[in-house]
């Protein structure tokens, strides 16, 4: 059995495990040979201080649920893509979007804004009034620029 | 990378694709080695924008992520909202939901196998499947005067209830589309081109499926049986009787057929909730419209409803304000797409096309 730090029952009555950062790759072996063999999805939520990444993960046989739950400081968690391939192009959503790194994924690059993006909105100190244009270089892959080029 | 290989750029725009999907290939003559999407070009960042907004002003970002089936997205939606709200909705308005729901789970699958019809070189049964189509969406013109991006439900009810000819309009319907349903269905299933281009192409493993996050119709052709609408019944999922169609082939064909007998089943939730629809109010008094932006939400809340993609989640955290702290969208097709660059390895470039079309994509989801 691995450590974990709390366990308590969510709104939504499914059981919510919060483990630290060191246990979480063999934690979720353990949970992966336990039968969750589904992993619903990764997000990451910005707490200010500090960032959560939550798993959802469902065994498709018994039916049933389970949130795990880690608390990082400075924004690096371990990739589980390893354990589950579905969580590949979520952790990139989730890199992209809320800026955790994920260490050990295979393909860590952003999935839905160009790779020259400045910054990761939907974390909460996020600029929204710094418009950024996007236009395509000679290769046809986008890159971004401050001022509005010819294409706007 | 061996050098006899070529790179082919397919989309982002291209008669084929059903939005804005781009594929990078690696091609060795005429059969793909490697394939990567690249996806993105519809992407306004709806969970930021529903940061931003009171809790019953986010439901028209959902409206328009699967654009084809806005009513499913609205129930799941409303699903986690509801609860992080506490305003449950009554009774009359849970069936009007499921009718609606399964409404729009028709003609979204109307879309999609009129596209899948297009992409394999069939015209015809295109029309067919979008005259069909129509009638439901001037069903929900009646009920909220809108075709697709209907906006039609609001937090503890729907914004306006089912009046006679709604009922009438529906029940029309239900006499006149199973018989359109089977010509439709002949069109595909008697011809030839059509099967030998689905049958055994595109063959997806249960095994693979389920570590993949795959779910829905594909999931399903794949051979489990898991619809959540059984599986953690929402609504009044658990009160009317339909089967579960799964097929053991995996295969393109098979991802057609369990998807033609969703619509059959559809047809019965409908005829069950039109004889359970019962009297009464049809929104709750605790958010009426003058009370709507003042509720208050807290704890955390992740809803899974059955759309006609696959699992649609919806995970909203609150911190107690009139705004949702953080929402997050569980997207089914954003999901069922990481299985392309798998199921088309080794494959002809031809069968790559009739192998992301079955997947059903929609692009307002996968990139939110």
């Amino acid at each position: 059995m691995v450590d974990i730090i709390s366990e308590s029952k969510g709104k939504d009555g499914r059981k919510i495990v919060l483990v630290s950062v060191e246990n979480l790759i063999p934690f979720m072996k353990e949970m992966r040979t336990n039968g969750f063999d589904h992993l619903s999805l990764v997000t990451a939520v910005d707490k200010k201080d500090s960032i959560d990444v939550v798993y959802h993960l469902h065994s498709m046989e018994r039916n049933e649920y389970v949130v795990v739950k880690v608390n990082t400081k400075n924004s690096v968690v371990p990739s589980v893509t390893g354990i589950w391939p579905s969580a590949n192009w979520d952790e990139r959503e989730q890199y992209d979007l809320v800026g955790v790194k994920f260490e050990g994924h295979p393909n860590l690059k952003r999935i839905f804004l160009p790779e020259s993006w400045v910054g990761h909105p939907l974390r909460k100190d996020y600029d929204l009034s710094k418009v950024q244009y996007i236009n395509m270089d000679e290769d046809g892959e986008d890159y971004v620029t401050f001022d509005a080029g010819d294409g706007w | 990378m061996n050098d006899q290989w070529i790179e082919l750029n397919i989309g982002p725009q291209h008669p084929s694709m059903h939005g804005v999907l781009r594929l990078k290939a690696k091609l060795d003559g005429e059969i793909i080695r490697e394939l990567e999407p690249v996806i993105g070009y519809l992407h306004r960042n709806a969970e930021k924008l529903c940061e931003m907004g009171f809790y019953c002003d986010n439901l028209v970002y959902f409206d328009r992520m699967d654009y084809v089936g806005a009513m499913n997205m609205e129930v799941g939606y409303l699903e986690a909202a509801e609860k992080i709200l506490n305003v449950p909705p009554p009774d009359r308005a849970k069936w009007i939901r499921v009718i609606i729901a399964e409404l729009s789970r028709i003609a979204a699958h109307l879309v999609w196998a009129g596209a899948y019809g297009l992409d394999l070189g069939m015209l015809t049964p295109f029309f067919y499947c979008f005259a069909e189509r129509e009638k439901i969406l001037t069903i929900f013109t009646e009920a909220c005067g809108s075709r697709q991006e209907t906006n039609y439900m609001s937090i503890g009810g729907v914004y306006q209830d089912f009046n006679d000819k709604i009922i009438q309009e529906i029940k029309d319907f239900l006499e006149t589309f199973p018989k359109r349903l089977e010509e439709i269905y002949n069109l595909y299933v008697k011809n030839d081109v059509f099967l030998s281009r689905t049958k055994g192409i595109g063959i997806l493993s249960k095994e693979v499926a389920i570590s993949y996050g795959v779910t829905g119709p594909m999931l399903r052709a794949s051979g489990v049986e898991y619809d959540i609408r059984r599986a953690e019944p929402y609504l009044f999922y658990d009160k009317v009787n339909f089967e579960i169609p799964i097929s053991h082939k995996g295969d393109n064909l098979a991802r057609f057929l369990v998807r033609f007998e969703e619509m059959r089943q559809s047809l019965r939730i409908i005829k069950q909730g039109l004889e359970k629809l019962p009297e009464g109010p049809y929104f709750n008094p605790k958010a009426k419209k003058s009370m709507m932006i003042r509720l208050r939400g807290d704890g955390e809340y992740y809803a899974r409803t059955e759309s006609s993609k696959g699992e649609f989640g919806v995970y909203i955290v609150a911190d107690g304000g009139v705004k949702p702290y953080r929402v997050r969208v569980r997207s089914p097709t954003f999901k069922n797409l990481s299985i392309l660059p798998v199921l088309s390895k080794d494959v002809m470039l031809a069968d790559m096309i009739a192998i992301s079309g079955s997947i059903d994509l929609v692009f307002g989801e996968i990139d939110r």
